[in-house]
């Protein structure tokens, strides 16, 4: 956020030219009349121009959004009041789609690759060569390697077409990336205790809460709308917050109470939570006896976690930790225990996800105002719903619908579903394809298909190691993306995609309390030889002989979609963009209705049935069937400080570090220290440092530093997705450090997903 | 003209509690006014304030600016042509950008820091409680957006409107450097203790 320094600009500059470049977008209406001939037509009469009903594509939590074009100009966004993941609101990014729109970086035509990879020497093509170029290739590939060789990084709202294409080729190896890099470990940890997951638009009912704690979810920084809204609506009543991080958030400026937990023992300080809820008697005894399973081992394996041990454990003092397990237990059953939605941290996050899952258990809060809602099942919903959103319930590919290819049988190249039997096939794990890739086992993986991710940015192995290990064993590369990211550089192939604001697309579905559909309709047409994700995966398939499965153009898929909807809701969908299905039962408990649990006890495994056959097999410690506290791994030198990493509000990932809008707002990301560390180490604010990673023993580009007290002395922080290669960002490039380069690739050992920061730094001053 | 005799007497309450620093605001009034791409340059801000808090541990606040709409406005008093006004009406300032001359005295006269000088308008802007969409039932563009609520718009004399509850119900309430007697039009309001 900026420091005010306009008063100095006032005596300095008389004219800046950067303001007249910056301003050229905005001026695009303004050919003819003067800009103050402008101002006062708008400001007398005002026109909000053509409105068009989509839903937000700047990060992955589909807002209803209200698109305002005026002479074929998209000139502000609105949040659709009606979208329950809004209601009417955006966030900076979301009112910033704009900028992404008319980002002169764009990719503007296909481009096939003439120099080497990472040279960044492509020429311009038409799509049937690319097409065709694409085609071949996958040809030769596939018949040379198999078909399994094609491996698919998908990320965004275009992921269907693109697993059907997958699919279609014959392959099993369809990664979503959100699995392995994202909330793998979370999710799995949540289906062994309920046998259901979080999801992504997570079943927290924060809005009726009186007492929530989250353990390094930074709810209103990491920004999702409706969680922040929720959470600010319950603190503007009177709701409790305790925040545990090692880190002082944004989430942490709005908390009663800050936990500043040692790195890496989260788990330590729930058993210890855990411990005083059952050894005072805390436990809501009627929900346990009714729907859970396994409270006596759970209380006799808790014993010897006292909250003295969990102080020595996470520096959280003892009193602290009994009085946030009474706290919590004086407001059950309206309280929730939140779990971080990126849980790849420290390796051992599925037994703290269970045990945060737990947590939640002895206070009976399943299906109560307040705790956790029960997505509803509403049979159209069902019956349409498509996309994966990380249900991580099914371990299996879900069986084909009518029209689709058939399921692979292939095994996959990751691990998933063998290896890490809890990882689903269905979403794979991206770390384990990259490892696959780079050791060409179990099988060669000779082509990658990636739509709208960017593993040098996002993903656990780093720059160097992915360019100089992983990247030269593949044949061919294909890369589909709005902007020229990073991986675009070491491409064959690259396919633009259209930005959201110019395209149809499948509705937006949503199983929710109360579930809805949103539609996606353009709001200009696309301003380059762009083309959207149905249509790129069907110009694929159809070359390569699998073009009935895309006999339908997107709107023809839309249509066949919407058939289904009783007519009076069509027509609200039209003029309102979102329909919502009301009249279904989120709160199951609170109605008196009995519980069901689709666990193999079919209650709430406190103890897991299925981990305990594992362990019984496997004899892994990690697989206990009951949270097992494993300390953290420690740095194998001194002076060096844990990597952590996480969200700003105004970036998605490495993806938006390019739109002028939010670059403006947060340019770069700093280095977080500790005071007190920076002072010993002779560092001041707006010094730049180099970070040395112990793990991947790379340097990062400098940074600047931010001494805080907002930190513990043990570690340092960064935003994540900056520090950009791709030279055709050109507001992006270099700008910051790049957590991917540094992080650890290590690996939670039951959901296979990464453990990122299990890495450790040093810290070098940049002269100069 | 007194205030409480004014057709509108439109206010904005913030509710302090409800800030989460996510620059949603600052970025949606840029697209809506066209304010140039330039960290310097805009119409409303939030700043974010660190402090250490009586036991040690960090306290930091996200703090929204913009124009106060001042009834006592000392960026009206020292324009020298006029174009800075408080209109009689509803008490909103407006700068026209044919009367400004650029000479910024408006901009060090203002103790809010509310106002820039627009490069390409050749005038001096700032915040005009986004009086168009207002007159066409619309809320100004910053509060439209705010995900957390913590901003509210609406004419202090009717007394069914939110800002007006929000004042009556808030357990605090203050406004910025109220020493300077400027009574801006834009209260700060915390709800709870």
């Amino acid at each position: 956020m900026a420091k005010i320094t306009r008063r100095a600009f006032i005596k300095t500059a008389a004219i800046t030219t950067s303001a007249l470049a910056a301003g050229s977008v905005f001026s695009k209406s303004s050919s003819a009349k003067s800009k103050k001939e402008l101002y006062d037509e708008k400001m007398t009469h005002y026109d909000k121009g053509k409105t068009s009903f989509t839903y937000c594509e700047m990060c992955f939590w589909n807002c209803g959004v209200i698109a305002h074009t005026r002479n074929g100009v998209v000139h502000k966004l609105e949040g659709n009041p009606f979208n329950p993941n809004n209601r009417g609101h955006l966030c900076a990014k979301g009112n910033s789609g704009i900028m992404s729109l008319y980002d002169p970086n764009r990719l503007k035509y296909p481009l096939i690759r003439v120099g080497k990879r990472g040279e960044g020497k492509f020429k311009k093509a038409s799509w049937d060569e690319a097409f065709d170029y694409v085609a071949n290739k996958l040809k030769e590939i596939t018949s040379k390697y198999g078909a399994k060789s094609v491996a698919s990084f998908l990320h965004g709202t275009g992921e269907e077409p693109f697993i059907i294409l997958s699919h279609a080729i014959g392959t099993p190896n369809v990664v979503i990336p959100a699995y392995s890099q994202c909330m793998g470990s979370r999710e799995v940890g949540w289906v062994l205790t309920y046998g259901t997951g979080v999801s992504g638009h997570s079943t927290f009912d924060f809005k009726n809460s009186k007492y929530i704690i989250s353990f390094g979810r930074n709810l209103l920084g990491a920004l999702q709308v409706r969680e922040a809204e929720d959470v600010t609506e319950a603190l503007a009543r009177g709701a409790k917050l305790v925040y545990c991080d090692p880190r002082f958030s944004e989430t942490a400026a709005k908390a009663y109470r800050w936990l500043p937990v040692r790195p890496g023992t989260d788990l330590a300080l729930i058993l210890g939570i855990i411990h005083v809820m059952i050894r005072d008697g805390l436990v809501n005894m009627d929900f346990v006896n009714k729907y859970c399973f396994g409270f006596s081992q759970l209380a006799e394996h808790v014993k010897q976690y006292t909250p003295e041990w969990a102080e020595k454990e996470t520096g959280i003092d003892a009193t602290t930790i009994e009085t946030v397990a009474w706290e919590f237990a004086k407001y059950a059953p309206n309280v929730v225990a939140v779990p971080p939605r990126r849980f790849s941290r420290y390796g051992n996050d599925t037994q703290t996800s269970r045990a945060i899952a737990i947590l939640n258990a002895l206070a009976g809060n399943w299906g109560v105002p307040g705790g956790i809602w029960v997505r509803s099942k509403y049979a159209y919903i069902l019956a349409e719903y498509n996309r994966g959103e990380c249900d991580v319930r099914e371990i299996e590919f879900r069986e084909p619908k009518e029209g689709e290819p058939p399921k692979p049988t292939d095994e996959r190249a990751d691990g998933a579903g063998t290896l890490f039997p809890l990882a689903p096939k269905s979403l794979g794990r991206e770390n384990g394809m990259i490892e696959a890739t780079r050791m060409q086992k179990p099988y060669p993986i000779k082509a990658w298909l990636l739509y709208g991710t960017n593993p040098i940015g996002s993903s656990s192995i780093g720059k160097n190691k992915l360019v100089e290990e992983v990247i030269p064993n593949l044949d061919f590369i294909v890369d589909i993306d709005i902007i020229p990211n990073d991986i675009s550089m070491y491409a064959d192939v690259i396919l633009p995609e259209s930005v959201y604001l110019e395209r149809y697309d499948l509705p937006h579905i949503q199983k929710d309390a109360y579930p809805f559909i949103a539609i996606r309709e353009p709001a200009v047409k696309p301003l380059f030889d762009t083309k959207g994700a149905w249509d790129i995966a069907k110009g694929i398939a159809e070359r390569l002989g699998h073009g009935k499965y895309f006999e339908k153009s997107v709107e023809g898929r839309i249509e066949e979609i919407l058939k289904e909807l009783p007519e009076e809701q069509r027509k609200e969908l039209k003029e309102k963009g979102v329909v919502v299905f009301e009249g279904t039962q989120p709160f199951p408990q609170a109605a008196g209705e009995e519980l069901k649990f689709k666990t193999p006890s079919k209650k709430v495994e406190l103890y897991s049935t299925k981990l305990a056959k594992f362990y019984e097999e496997k004899k892994d410690e990690y697989y206990y069937p009951l949270p097992k506290y494993v300390p953290p791994v420690q740095p194998k030198e001194s002076g060096a400080y844990r990597l952590l990493f996480g969200r700003v509000p105004m970036h998605t990932h490495a993806r938006t570090q390019n739109n002028k809008m939010l670059a403006e707002i947060y340019p770069e990301n700093e280095l977080w220290i500790n005071e007190e560390e920076a002072r010993k180490l002779g560092l001041k604010e707006h010094d730049k440092v180099v970070l040395h990673s112990l793990e991947t023993g790379v340097d990062s580009e400098p940074i600047k530093v931010k001494p805080t007290a907002r930190i513990r002395r043990d570690c340092v922080f960064i935003a994540h997705g900056f520090g950009h290669i791709s030279k055709f960002l050109e507001v992006a490039y270099k700008k910051g450090a790049s957590d991917s380069s540094l992080c650890s690739d290590g690996v939670d050992r039951i959901s296979g997903a990464a453990a990122l920061n299990n890495a450790f730094v040093k810290i070098k001053k940049v002269r100069g | 003209m007194d205030a409480k005799k004014r057709k509108h007497r439109y206010t904005m309450v913030i509710v302090q509690d409800r800030c989460i620093g996510c620059m949603a605001c600052y970025s949606a009034c840029k697209f809506e006014w066209e304010v140039p791409i330039n960290k310097e340059m805009f119409r409303t801000q939030v700043l974010e304030i660190e402090k250490k808090g009586v036991d040690g541990n960090p306290v930091v606040t996200f703090l929204p600016i913009l124009c106060n709409h001042c009834d006592n406005a000392p960026c009206v008093d020292v324009c020298p042509t006029g174009a800075s006004y408080k209109r009689e009406e509803d008490g909103i300032v407006l700068v026209e950008p044919s009367m400004c001359i650029g000479c910024k005295a408006c901009m060090e006269a203002c103790p809010y820091n509310a106002r820039y000088y627009n490069e390409e308008l050749t005038a001096v802007d700032k915040c005009t409680f986004c009086l168009p969409r207002i007159s066409n039932g619309l809320e100004p563009a910053c509060v439209a957006t705010c995900v957390g609520e913590a901003r509210n718009f609406g004419d202090l004399n009717d007394r069914n409107s939110k800002v007006y509850k929000l004042l009556k119900d808030a357990k605090k309430v203050w406004r910025l450097q109220e020493d300077k007697g400027t009574l801006p039009n834009v209260y700060y309001v915390s709800m709870n203790d």
